[in-house]
């Protein structure tokens, strides 16, 4: 009994209503939603968003931000083609992908807890830089034609489903194990619930914030590989903006930017809210600009509704 | 004779989830009166203020304020009405100025921009009105120890043109001149035709300056009687229900060789601090607000940074650089300021008197935690010390404030330390209660630890402690031992500034 209520009253069941609700929406409006094709398409599409998303939660649970993801995947995307194009083999493309995300965690890491640097300047700066360089680096230029094997992280299938979806729910699956059941989740809860007893009760939290700039960094770098293999293509305009739906579906997810509240599964619905709602617009043909405009509207009430749960005055 | 009650509560109730945490209480405040209003820790005390000071509505009963029923949908509504509230937790803003936060919501404008010149002068002008001329109004709130936050918080709620004062244990972070001080102001305020209610644990507070005072017990009124017609051993045995004599508790132990020792410790507040505590003892150390208490005890742990000076745990240097070292030697530190700087608020009881014990490798293994055992371990300690909850899951945040006292204490002792230093370990916790947790010290101490104490309360210090430590402006300024630890003595040597290198026995 007990467990129920804290179930039917978490932030993440609220989110699951709104993603039932969104979803009837659109099955009685469109024939083809609720096709197996679309409910994969939707998975696929969302998979990159997701990655980035569990990053993104590590970092906000430190009620900390990082504004780079979406650049930082394509800075990623574009140094990968290059060194494809120059010859590197496959595996070791990956690896220095990965390489990179991580000096790109460390980075930040560093600025935030030895120069004490505030997290949403140090990333908004890197978001910035990391942008510049992946112009100058493909000179504005798409790149194109990789090696199948590479590919297979992106475009591969097995089976019915996609590698990409497979790559996305594992990562999730290890986050979750991550967040729940060691001491490092633990702690990393701690640093964003109250960072001096975190500190006075013996949690290196530096080390914690540069744990979660780093997740976040390796997030990028394996979206990245899957979405330059979905695509077959690196473009120095991809993942334009992919900070907002992260930090949004972040947020729907039940997270709190102050830090210490928020989970997995909640990220991973809102995500799947934002996916659906994109996809069903789409398949409505309701003009980009509303879609914009109707993608801000579902954030604000999903966030709005929590909120007011969570006033202290309805206790 | 009686002028009209100003603020008067009739059957007041209040349910949380698994809680009654107040149930039908009706009292009167008259102007010019001050009601004390005492209770064992989680008898309802703070959850009346907030009731009154519309923090939630009640579950039933109602609120008269000035004669006419009222419901504050807010605090702002209460405040506006001219209720002011001090509530037991801090809630000021850490990162704005002294000024800022007496002013929040009401700076001084100009020309739409914030009159700083004035916010200042205006901000000054309160503290020394509330006597507090030593506090800087351009401070930050969070380079500020607990006690001058509890001040400022003071001299915010005196601020306010207000009929009505609620304090909710505005002094348990206070020391001896800053309680004398509010008493002055709380007097004016009476003289004034202010109705005030006092809530505290200190008996000698409410025999000092309430008129009347009304008991709690599990949420109900036991009884309300005019002061001088009470005695503090009427009143204890009231609240609690039964009787308690001789709270204070030495213990059998005899102490044994050191364990741990400073050697000249400075850093930006400490002076050259030599300190000592030795196995199977309790050391108690006293200082006014800014002596320096806190900081040795965060010194030794690592958690500041030290300009000379060091630390030797059984004849070793160790120099913890961060308090996870020193936790790792069977060193642990526990803070006094449970909101800002023990609690992970929003997490439940059971977390968080595991932390500490996560950090040196309890309760885990290769880095994945052991819930089942982490559980049982707090459930033990929960027990130990009395924390009333509904359940361990409950969260740290839904606890009164003498609970959250009792969950901090779990949470270091359940890391069985050698060397236990606690920092106001009673702060906030009942007449009962105390008396359990001074037997739990001298138990420490039966096994062998080494314990040490800071706290702001003479008789406990002289009651508990086998050695006393008095410190001013960063110095110790006397060591105390055996009838040399008496009340004269203490406050004598907490008020020396210049060492005397006074050791007195
Ligand atoms: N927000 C809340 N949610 C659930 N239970 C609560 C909440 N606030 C208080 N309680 C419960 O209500 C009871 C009364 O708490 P209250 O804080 O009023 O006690 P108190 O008399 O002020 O105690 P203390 O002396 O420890 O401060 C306690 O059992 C407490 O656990
Ligand atoms: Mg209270």
């Amino acid at each position: 009994m007990k467990l129920n209520r804290s179930l039917f009253s978490s932030s993440e069941f609220i989110v699951f209503l709104a993603l039932l609700a969104v979803g009837a929406f659109f099955a009685f409006t469109s024939p083809v939603f609720l096709t197996k094709f679309n409910l994969l398409n939707i998975l696929l599409q969302s998979s990159i968003q997701g990655i980035i998303a569990i990053g993104m939660t590590f970092v906000i649970l430190t009620a900390g931000i990082d504004l780079s993801v979406g650049s930082v995947v394509a800075l990623a995307s574009v140094l990968m083609a290059l060194m494809l194009h120059a010859g590197v083999p496959v595996w070791a493309v990956i690896l220095i992908n990965l390489v990179f995300g991580v000096a790109v965690g460390v980075f930040h890491g560093f600025s935030i807890t030895k120069i004490g640097m505030a997290p949403f300047i140090v990333t908004l700066a890197t978001m910035a830089m990391a942008r510049g360089l992946t112009m100058v680096f493909s000179d504005g230029k798409t790149i194109f034609d990789f090696p199948p094997a590479f590919e297979f992280f992106g475009a591969g299938q097995v089976g019915p489903i996609s590698v990409a979806v497979i790559i996305f729910l594992l990562y999730a699956l290890v986050a979750e194990v991550v967040l729940r059941s060691t001491v490092l989740g633990r702690n990393i809860y701690a640093v964003g619930s109250n960072l001096k007893a975190a500190a006075l009760s013996g949690i290196r939290t530096h080390w914690v914030l540069y744990f979660v700039y780093v997740v976040s960094g390796i997030s990028c770098a394996i979206a990245a590989l899957v979405l330059t293999g979905r695509l077959g293509a690196a473009m120095p305009t991809a993942a334009m903006g992919y900070e907002l739906d992260a930090i949004a579906a972040v947020i729907i997810g039940g997270a709190s930017l102050m830090g210490g509240k928020g989970t997995i599964i909640g990220t991973i619905i809102g995500v799947l809210l934002i996916g659906v709602i994109n996809n069903g617009m789409n398949l409505l043909n309701v003009p980009p600009f509303w879609q914009s405009f109707l993608k801000g509207a579902v954030i604000f009430l999903a966030v709005m509704i929590d909120s007011l749960k969570n006033r202290p005055n309805e206790a | 004779m009686n002028p009209d009650p100003v603020l008067e509560t009739l059957n007041l109730t209040k349910v949380f989830p698994g809680v009654i945490a107040l149930d039908d209480v009706s009292l009167s405040l008259r102007p010019g009166e001050v009601l004390g209003l005492v209770g064992e820790n989680g008898a309802g005390k703070s959850t009346l203020m907030k009731l009154i000071g519309g923090v939630y509505p009640p579950t039933r009963g109602s609120i008269r304020y000035r004669g006419e029923a009222v419901q504050f949908r807010s605090p702002k509504d209460a405040l506006d009405a001219g209720i002011s509230i001090v509530y037991q937790e801090l809630n000021l803003i850490s990162h704005l100025s002294v000024a800022e936060n007496i002013f929040i919501n009401r700076l001084p404008r100009r020309r739409g921009f914030v009159d700083w010149a004035r916010l200042y002068r205006e901000a000054e002008r309160i503290l020394a009105e509330s006597g507090m001329a030593g506090i800087d109004p351009r401070a930050i709130v969070a380079e500020l120890p607990i006690g001058v936050k509890q001040s400022v918080e003071i001299a915010k709620a005196l601020s306010y043109d207000a009929q009505v004062l609620l304090f909710d244990e505005p002094t348990s972070s206070l020391t001896g001149p800053e309680i004398e001080n509010l008493f002055a102001v709380i007097r004016r305020l009476q003289e004034r035709g202010m109705g005030i209610i006092y809530v505290s644990h200190h008996l000698d507070e409410i025999f000092e300056i309430t008129d009347r005072v009304h008991i709690l017990r599990d949420g109900r009124t036991v009884v309300e009687m005019p002061t001088a017609e009470a005695s503090e051993e009427l009143v204890v045995s009231r609240m609690v229900g039964r009787d308690i004599q001789d709270i204070y508790y030495k213990g059998a132990h005899e102490p044994g060789e050191v364990v741990l020792t400073t050697r000249g410790l400075s850093d930006s507040v400490l002076q050259n601090v030599d300190f000592s505590v030795r196995s199977a003892e309790v050391v108690g150390i006293y200082g006014l607000l800014g002596s320096g208490r806190t900081e040795l005890l965060k010194a030794i742990v690592g958690a500041r940074r030290l300009r000379s000076g060091e630390v030797l745990l059984r004849g070793r240097s160790v120099r913890f650089q961060h308090p996870q070292d020193a936790a790792r030697a069977g060193v642990i530190y526990s803070s006094e300021d449970r909101k800002g700087e023990n609690l992970f608020f929003g997490q439940p009881i059971w977390k968080n008197e595991t932390y500490i014990a996560l950090q040196i490798g309890r309760f885990a293994t290769l880095g994945f935690t052991r819930v089942a055992e982490e559980r049982r371990a707090a459930a033990e300690y929960s027990e130990k010390l009395g924390v009333k909850a509904p359940s361990l899951d409950t969260d740290v945040d839904h606890l009164s404030g003498g609970n959250q006292q009792k969950v901090c204490l779990a949470k270091a002792l359940i890391n069985d330390p050698d060397v236990i230093l606690l920092d106001e370990p009673t702060r906030g916790i009942d007449v009962g209660a105390k008396l359990e947790i001074y037997k739990l010290i001298a138990q420490l101490a039966d096994q062998g630890k080494a314990v040490v104490f800071v706290s702001s309360e003479l008789p406990e210090v002289i009651g508990c402690a086998d050695r006393v430590y008095t410190m001013a402006g960063g110095r110790i300024t006397a060591e105390l031992t055996g009838d040399a630890i008496n009340e004269e003595n203490v406050l004598k040597y907490c008020l020396q500034t210049t060492p005397s290198g006074g050791t007195a026995t």
